[in-house]
């Protein structure tokens, strides 16, 4: 994987436990329906849908070193199959989800026996292809998914008796639980024994199949821990936007997502919710001052992979140790292997 | 009923005679560069464009082809040189790199030349339709001429890559990089070479696709997407493949348009699926 | 320490971000947001209704009554999920008072969803056409200025079976809602005044290759009269190339034209392939009115070229809005008042250059629909109307049944049925046999 991957940094450790940490911002982010504008708020839904899609993206891309360009399949998959069952068979919540993740889950089962034997490029050319059928399929098969046209007038649950289709702030903090539930997901994915075989097989496959693991098993099982994470994603999107179509499972979809995984930093969970923030900020910004929108984002995708390969998170985590180091001096504990897979890269 | 067999056979060929021009010049540049390079749908589109501004200033057909051809070659030099050659080494920053160059060149098209679709006129000598013996049947000599012009290319690269130095360099550079470079031999400017050939092949297709049907913003998408398919099923870096996935390809989607025009776009991507699933690396592909 | 201290300058960061971007705005002034696809493959709905919006502003020298005229232009990138947003932005960030657009189908069907849960900020939609938006879903603040798929092409059945004498006809389309709507009417239109059979052909919206289209279309002649070619945008230049490298224009008369065919940015692409024509909408270039000939000679001098029926819609909406708060007096923060007003504006000959409308009770205008042909002038091509049906509404021929017409099934691609048998059968279930008898009697709609 060449210069995506950086070599070892030395980490200096915190002075104050993991869990204050972890707690006071969790506190915040449940505040933020008091705390901020409706607008913002807003902006935090989308962010955290789009963040799962774009989560699913660099988890392959951290783990397998592998870059997928149809996660955007999974996450329409299931926004599908909510539309088709809550606005055609009036199927109440929970199911439509529960089977739109299925569903999109068991695609994944199903195209990752065709991807798994696949790598470097040939498997970005494949996700490519695969996508894109995914897409003529929604464009096409207008019977059940009506076509272009998408399916509308899909109504967000009522959960605990509170409408989150009227209030923002309900929804808000329905998705938050379930992202921070991606989140740890990942986090201990990563910090597993699963993720350091992954990461072994990312660096050196040769040397993992000799030394007897299940090389394939272990691609195909993050292919769909993946796409499990996009489909729930796609719930979200569909809840909150209210339709679906088949822009959601686009290559411009696809592409838009990859983009945020590199501007924010393809490898880390907190460089993928930092490259979705970017993106989704950067588009309401330039969209008011000029139309060169795509010209911009090609622009800053060429400059940020050819001269910050890791992204916004890895320029702000170099910002972090050269001011960290200065103050704090070189000495101290070294950082252990298990490094925090939510903001370092693991390695 | 048989005349629409007849028709969509036709039809089918020379489609898959547009694809092959098409897709040439990207099977070209991933057999020695190993970059699949994603800006092949750009180069296509913007290629398509120059033409169309040239023929409104000369009124001449070829010179169309042979500008939009040579900037999009000038483009990919700029690319190869400046951009690509600082990643050498690693695909994927390649790949990536290709890709957003793709998205610039995308707006820069709609800025130049707007968001409405275009087309290339038929030059005169090419227009008009052609009665086929023997079947009797009237068919368009634009595609006919399609069809030659697949076939010349396919004569000449076969001769480029078999026959000459530069060729059989290139076709060993394929099979083992390293050992090439052991040689002396200046692979960096091979790749140079070699790319630019490819952006001239796509800039001309894109002045015969433009003639063939219209060019218009998004076109490079669609375009990378079918060019994509048809190298995954005849197998990246061989001529062959190129050629055999064309013709599945081009078949494929006029006997479906004509039969079941609702699905022909999906099925256009089963016979991938198909093709991964018992032979991953295309029908002629080296395994890698 | 470090960590924390990292996330919370973060979220600190973003709070500030968050918090600014819902600042108070001045009062003083009238606030008008725009959206539309102004990026991308549909730039050219969006933008050309962007730049009929503008023209229209600059005649009121972007004031009203002395008060200055802001306006916000959002783009939608023909994303849907984006233009919710950029909704949301344009009421909670911009406090806009009044929204024009958006301009493609999906987004309307999902403005008008917005619309009604938004019912404070009142929309004029641009060119979007699902019949939808006025009708099964029409909401109070939601007034549409423009048209619906169907309600333009009624009358085109209609003229091709009584004036045109056709009676077989196949439509080839994109597959997609609008195509869908287009075809239902001209079916509607066509088999209740004497035509016998439609055949539908869709294709992918973004066809590659037509060929074996034409193959099929061929093999057809001899059964059906003539072809219409229900698509848009580019997939109409490759459609009426590829007709012509097959040689159909030798088997078939002139093809007959959707809406968006024959439009003027059309036209100059088309060239002489789209002599003769036949097409029908409540606009044509043609029209010698002096609202249209000012309309046109001002957009050309602004803008470089003339302008097309997309234009239009931001124009009248303009115009609809203006005639709204000279009513109101201006007092665009009372958004009652001002839907209200609005919905009550009617347009006279002299003040629109598609002639005059008035909106009916779901807010979409009762207008006159041309049937236009093209033709050469000056040895420029245009449009120019053979047929005028004067005060046509969204429900054609149905205006005294618009309950039963809403009441029928909607559009979808193969329905309403496209044999004349089968056709019957559907209208006598949902119209009635009344309706079915005064067909018979009057041979078709009364003119």
């Amino acid at each position: 994987m060449g210069c995506l991957v950086q070599k070892r940094d030395l980490m200096q450790f915190s002075h104050i436990p993991k869990t204050v940490a972890l707690l006071s911002s969790l506190v915040l982010l449940v505040a933020v329906p008091w705390i901020a504008s409706d607008y913002f708020v807003m902006m935090c839904i989308r962010v955290m849908y789009f963040g799962m899609l774009t989560l699913s993206l660099c988890f392959l891309a951290g783990e397998l070193g592998v870059v997928s360009l149809m996660q955007a399949s999974f996450f329409g998959i299931s926004g599908y199959f909510i539309a088709i069952l809550q606005t055609r068979y009036q199927i109440p919540f929970p199911i439509p989800p529960l089977v739109g993740i299925g569903v999109a889950v068991s695609f994944a089962a199903l195209t990752g026996l065709l991807v798994i034997r696949a790598r470097g490029i040939y498997f970005l050319m494949l996700t490519l292809v695969l996508g894109q059928l995914v897409w003529a399929l929604a464009s096409q098969w207008a019977s059940v998914t009506r076509g272009d046209s998408g399916i509308t007038d899909i109504f967000a649950p009522v959960i605990f008796g509170i409408s989150t289709e009227k209030s923002k702030s309900a929804f808000y903090l329905f998705e938050l639980f379930f992202f921070c539930g991606v989140i740890y997901f990942l986090a201990a994915l990563k910090r597993s024994p699963f993720g350091l075989m992954l990461r072994g097989v990312r660096d050196s496959e040769g040397r993992m199949a000799m030394l007897g693991y299940p090389v394939s098993l272990l691609r195909y099982l993050a292919f769909i821990f993946a796409a499990f994470v996009a489909s729930i994603g796609g719930v979200f999107f569909a809840y909150f936007t209210g339709l679906i179509n088949p822009h959601s499972v686009s290559l411009t979809t696809n592409v838009e997502t990859l983009l945020a995984g590199i501007l924010g930093g393809i490898q880390t969970l907190f460089g993928a919710i930092l490259g979705t923030a970017i993106l989704k900020i950067l588009d309401l910004v330039l969209s008011g001052i000029t139309q060169r929108y795509l010209l911009i984002m090609g622009i800053l995708f060429l400059i940020t992979i050819m001269f910050a390969p890791k992204g916004a998170a890895g320029a702000l985590k170099r910002l972090w140790d050269s001011v960290a180091s200065r103050t704090l001096g070189s000495g101290g504990p070294v950082r252990g292997a298990s490094d925090d897979p939510f903001y370092e890269d693991t390695k | 009923m048989s005349l629409l067999v007849i028709m969509s056979l036709f039809n089918g060929l020379t489609l898959a005679a547009l694809l092959f021009i098409t897709a040439s010049g990207l099977t070209l540049s991933f057999s020695l560069m190993r970059v699949v390079n994603l800006t092949h749908g750009a180069f296509y589109m913007a290629g398509g464009f120059i033409g169309v501004s040239v023929i409104k200033v000369s009124g001449s057909w070829l010179l169309a082809m042979l500008a939009g051809g040579s900037v999009m070659a000038v483009i990919a030099l700029l690319e190869e040189k400046f951009l690509l050659r600082w990643a050498r080494g690693n695909d994927l920053i390649e790949t990536l790199i290709s890709l957003s160059v793709a998205i610039i060149i995308g707006d820069l098209v709609l800025v130049i030349w707007g968001g409405y679709p275009k087309t290339i006129e038929i030059p005169a000598m090419l227009s008009g339709v052609w009665t086929i013996p023997v079947i009797d049947m009237v068919y368009p000599i634009f595609r006919i001429f399609m069809l030659g012009l697949a076939i010349l290319i396919i004569v000449a690269l076969w001769l480029f890559l078999k026959k000459t130095n530069l060729g059989i360099t290139i076709r060993a550079g394929v099979d083992n990089f390293e050992m090439v470079s052991t040689l002396g031999i200046n692979v960096r400017r091979l790749f140079t070479i070699v790319f630019c050939l490819s952006g001239f092949l796509a800039g001309v297709s894109g002045v015969v696709g433009g003639t063939f049907m219209m060019l218009v913003v998004g076109e490079d998408w669609r375009i990378l997407t079918l060019t994509l398919i048809v190298i995954i099923i005849g197998g990246m870096g061989s001529l062959g493949g190129t050629i055999a996935g064309a013709l599945i390809t081009g078949l494929i989607y006029s006997f479906a348009t004509a039969y079941i025009p609702e699905f022909s776009l999906f099925i256009l991507f089963l016979p991938v699926a198909i093709t991964l699933s018992i032979r991953p690396h295309g029908l002629f592909g080296a395994k890698a | 320490m470090k960590r924390k201290n990292w996330v919370v300058a973060i979220t600190v960061v973003f709070f500030f971000i968050g918090a600014a971007a819902g600042h108070a705005m001045a009062v003083d002034e009238i606030r008008i947001g725009t959206i539309g696809p102004t990026t991308g493959w549909a730039t050219i709905f969006g933008q050309g209704c962007l730049n009929g919006i503008k023209l229209a502003l600059d005649e009121y020298n972007n004031e009203f009554n002395g008060v200055p005229i802001k306006v916000f232009s959002e783009d939608t990138k023909a994303d849907v999920e984006v233009m919710r947003t950029k909704l949301d932005t344009l009421k909670t960030r911009d406090n806009v008072h009044l929204i024009i657009g958006p301009s493609l189908g999906h987004e309307g069907m999902a403005a008008v969803d917005w619309g009604a849960r938004n019912p404070e900020v009142p929309m004029l939609i641009g060119y979007s056409a699902p019949e939808d938006i006025t009708m099964r879903k029409a909401t109070d603040s939601v007034i549409r200025p423009g048209w619906t798929g169907a309600q333009v092409i009624f009358n085109f059945g209609q003229y091709c079976a009584k004036d045109l004498g056709y009676k077989k006809i196949i439509i080839v389309g994109q597959d997609y809602s609008y195509p869908w709507d287009q075809a239902a009417g001209f079916i509607r239109g066509f088999l209740e005044n004497g035509g016998e059979k439609v055949e539908r052909i869709w294709h992918p919206v973004e066809a590659v290759d037509f060929s074996s289209i034409m193959a099929k279309l061929m093999n057809m002649s001899k059964e059906y009269d003539a072809v219409l070619n229900n698509s848009g945008g580019a997939q109409v230049v490759g459609f009426f190339k590829q007709w012509k490298q097959f040689g159909l224009d030798k088997v078939y008369p002139q093809i007959l034209g959707q809406a968006n065919v024959p439009i003027v940015s059309m036209l100059s692409e088309l060239g002489d392939s789209a002599l003769g024509v036949y097409s029908s909408l409540h606009y044509y270039d043609g029209n010698p009115s002096e609202a249209n000939r000012k309309f046109r000679e001002s957009f050309k001098k602004k803008y470089g070229h003339y302008p097309d029926v997309i234009a239009v819609q931001g124009y009248d909406a303009v115009h609809v809005a203006f005639k709204a708060m000279k009513a109101i007096n201006g007092q665009v923060d009372d958004p009652k008042k001002f839907i209200t007003a609005l919905r009550q504006v009617k347009m006279s000959v002299d003040e629109s250059p598609r002639g005059p409308f008035y909106f009916d009770k779901y807010a979409n205008p009762v207008q006159n629909i041309y049937i236009k042909k093209v033709v050469k002038k000056d040895g420029r091509l245009m449009n120019e109307a053979v047929k005028t049906y004067e005060e046509v509404s969204q429900f054609g021929p149905y205006a005294d049944m618009a309950d039963k017409y809403m009441a029928a099934p909607a559009t979808t691609r193969d329905y309403p049925p496209g044999d004349k048998i089968s056709y019957f059968k559907e209208i006598e279930k949902y119209f009635g046999k009344g309706y079915v008898e005064k067909l018979k009697k009057n041979n078709g709609w009364v003119d």
